[in-house]
């Protein structure tokens, strides 16, 4: 296989913007469960109406319309660049999230989760950056 | 919430051990079928051969149990701490590959999956 094409301008934007989507799509996922509060699904009667009130929010087709979005660009990006350069780029979401978290649900985050998170994108990044070039190319 | 984190680890593991067998599977398909794709019409034919197979669809149920396992936890987790404990994905992934598809893994990526490990710590402890 060829030596995949650098990071072009365009490259960056569709990898920001998965980034974005990523963000928005668990914000979703997040409304979508806080519509009605579930006190406890431990009968399948629960799981059943909790399954009904998610399926019928808004906010869970909204979620899965940019997960659906977020398939199509990240193929895109890939048949471009290497996964190895596009994870770290695209792991921007694990300080995004928590981010939208905290101001737009007003979730409290300690600093022993922020150093945690921090911990998870260095390795989230060398899990990614280690890939076998050698194994790519042959 | 104290009391709640080990059943909001056990909602994420299950989600993400859903995800996991569902990767395996469509990569074990896809090796079997073993195609260069390099146009279009290659791809559509890849996907159609994909769709023919059983465990495909097998692959797609176990996205919808995943996603209400998840659903189900973030009904209990803040949205920060599920996301952060969901990359134990990368964990799964890493090892069940090593396992059942015989992939090897560098040095490096043992490191990485480490620093994962040590955030998902800190993450639920925090």
């Amino acid at each position: 296989m060829a030596a995949k094409r650098k990071v072009t301008f365009k490259i960056f934007v569709f990898l920001i913007s998965t980034d974005l989507l990523e963000t928005f799509a668990q914000f979703c996922f997040k409304k979508s469960t806080t519509c009605q509060s579930f006190s406890g699904i431990v009968t399948i009667a629960q799981a059943y109406l909790f399954i009904k009130t998610v399926i019928f929010s808004p906010f869970l087709w909204l979620a899965l319309f940019s997960v659906l979005l977020i398939f199509t660009i990240w193929s895109t990006i890939l048949s471009k660049i290497d996964l190895s350069v596009a994870v770290p780029v695209a792991s921007f979401s694990y300080i995004l999230v928590p981010l939208t978290s905290s101001i737009f649900l007003h979730e409290k985050i300690s600093s022993i989760r922020w150093f945690g998170i921090i911990f998870i994108l260095i390795g989230v990044i060398l899990v990614s950056m280690s890939t076998d070039h050698k194994k790519e190319i042959a | 919430m104290k009391e709640h984190i080990f059943i909001i680890i056990g909602l994420i593991a299950l989600t993400d051990v859903c995800d996991t067998v569902g990767q395996l599977i469509l990569k074990s398909s896809i090796n079997k079928i073993n195609w260069h794709i390099n146009t279009l019409k290659k791809a559509i034919f890849l996907i159609i051969e994909l769709l023919k197979m059983p465990r495909i669809w097998f692959g797609f149920i176990l996205s919808g149990v995943s996603l209400i396992f998840w659903l189900i936890a973030l009904t209990k987790a803040d949205l920060n701490l599920a996301f952060s404990l969901d990359s134990m994905r990368y964990i799964m992934i890493a090892i069940a590959s090593m396992l059942f598809l015989k992939e090897k893994i560098s040095n490096e990526r043992w490191f990485g999956i480490i620093f994962v490990v040590f955030g998902i710590v800190l993450a639920a402890l925090g």
